[in-house]
């Protein structure tokens, strides 16, 4: 069953088990483990349900995937944390992708692909995402139109994602 | 990859860009649930995508990316997009100014300028490039070069050399000097390359990006300078003016050593520079030397620490 969008207006939705379903594989393919995933998708859910209460919520996903986020790196925190006074066997042994890409192999394809690019695609790139320039002012330092550069942006994420497949870096398990 | 597979990339890679913009319309946020829920597999391909998009190590790989050298796109990087040949004639433009817009087809073998330049003994040499940077060459020093619609490449073989690059958003200018590469994309600045193991850096104007390898990279804004030595790195005081002393026959040392002002000033002396014993290249010595009259550096030097030199026979010799 799929959100009928035009017959409800946000506040009326009550797909809650779909909501569940998208966030779980959100954070499943983040952090490649189930058991976690599980969790972070459920007090996700819960912290939605509660905002809805007090304020209009423009996209579930999108609130929906920050707040999982959040947790993500508190949980992660929290498991280093124990780590240090644990056992090695404890520990997870299925690699996260988020800790997959911050490794020194990803960062050496990320690299290679950006300096692949075109270089007014990598400009556009490192502009946004490294000095957090606005779409806007890097349309105009560059002369082209704010949109030219988001499908810069779009294109050079594909590129990136393509450069892992061809890597080899699968992180999606299931 | 099936086609399928590379919409759903395509379309997850437009979110991602969509919803990491500060402000979304209520259209947009409403318009991006509705994809959410339509396929199983967009929350995955979403996920990834931000993944990338947010991780430390994409940021630590722009960095590198934003410093080291371009290299040429890779075959199968670059399947066109409906967008994409607009953006090949924004390109094209760019090539126009250059003087450098042929057929395309013609690429690899016309458009590719590739010249040798080499300064004389005891002169300087100024070279304009085809894209309007001009290098001054140091006496005896060597460079290759290497200019390509999307690179401009300069390897420097021998001495020293002060490179004002024209300013290109597209094209980024590149010096190699084996262990280390220095790339920028408009600015002046000088390399001396001391001794195949011992690089001095000098920025003028603009920005440069360092690449000694082995990971280390460092970004040199206008008045920063550096030596880089085997593994051993010091940074060197703020240039005088707004090009190197030596194009008008000064050198500028601080706490170098003789050796190196020495190497300096064979680079331009009719008969060269001979210590009689090595141990004194270690002296150290700052101050700006005149290295078209190497007798008067001589002078300044045997003055500073008590040393002699001599003319013998087809060269001068330093001694206690």
């Amino acid at each position: 069953m799929l959100f009928n969008m035009k017959a409800q207006s946000p506040d009326e939705l009550e797909d809650w088990p779909n909501v569940r379903e998208a966030i779980l594989r959100y954070v499943r393919t983040r952090t490649g483990r189930s058991d976690v995933a599980d969790d972070i998708a459920q007090e996700t859910l819960l912290r939605l349900i509660t905002l809805r209460e007090t304020q209009a919520i423009g996209s579930y996903f999108a609130l929906g995937f920050r707040i999982a986020d959040n947790l993500m790196i508190d949980n992660h925190r929290r498991e280093a944390r124990q780590s240090s006074d644990m056992n090695e066997d404890w520990e997870c042994d299925s690699p996260s992708l988020d800790r997959v890409l911050d490794s020194k192999r990803a960062v050496e394809i990320l690299s290679l692909c950006l300096r692949r690019m075109p270089p007014l695609r990598r400009e556009v790139i490192i502009r946004r995402r490294l000095k957090q320039e606005s779409c806007s002012a890097i349309g105009d330092e560059l002369s082209m139109s704010a949109k030219a550069v988001e499908k810069h942006i779009t294109r050079g994420l594909i590129n990136l994602r393509q450069a892992f497949n061809r890597a080899g870096i699968e992180p999606m398990g299931e | 990859m099936p086609a399928e597979f590379s919409e759903i990339d395509r379309q997850a890679a437009r979110w991602v860009n969509q919803m990491n913009l500060p402000v979304q319309s209520s259209e947009t946020a409403a318009a991006f649930d509705r994809w959410i829920m339509k396929d199983p597999r967009n929350a995955e391909n979403f996920a990834l995508i931000q993944a990338i998009w947010q991780s430390g190590g994409f940021e630590e790989a722009l960095e590198e990316a934003e410093t080291a050298p371009i290299l040429h796109q890779a075959p199968n990087d670059n399947a066109p997009l409906p967008w994409f040949s607009r953006n090949w004639r924004k390109l094209g433009g760019a090539f126009a100014i250059s003087g450098l817009l042929i057929a395309l087809p013609l690429l690899n073998t016309t458009m590719i300028e590739r010249a040798h330049f080499q300064a004389p003994h005891g002169e300087n040499r100024s070279v304009t490039l085809a894209d309007g940077s001009s290098i001054v060459l140091s006496s005896s020093s060597a460079i290759d070069v290497k200019i390509t619609p999307w690179s401009r490449e300069v390897a420097l073989l021998e001495g020293e050399a002060f490179f004002d690059v024209a300013h290109e958003k597209l094209r980024s200018f590149t010096v190699d000097m084996g262990k280390t590469q220095v790339s920028v994309l408009g600015t002046a600045f000088d390399i001396n390359l001391v001794n195949p193991d011992t690089v001095t850096i000098r920025v003028f104007r603009g920005l440069v990006g360092v690449d000694a390898g082995a990971g280390r990279l460092w970004r040199l804004p206008a008045g920063g300078g550096m030596e880089i030595s085997g593994d051993r790195l010091r940074s060197l005081p703020k240039p005088f003016g707004d090009q190197p002393g030596w194009i008008e026959g000064w050198y500028d040392a601080s706490d170098t050593p003789v050796r190196q002002l020495i190497e300096q000033l064979n680079r331009v002396s009719p008969k060269p520079i001979m210590l009689k014993d090595p141990a004194l290249g270690d002296l150290l010595v700052s101050g700006r030397f005149h290295t078209s009259k190497p007798e008067g550096v001589l002078d300044a030097l045997a003055v500073t620490y008590n040393l002699n030199w001599r003319r013998q026979g087809d060269h001068y010799l330093i001694s206690r």
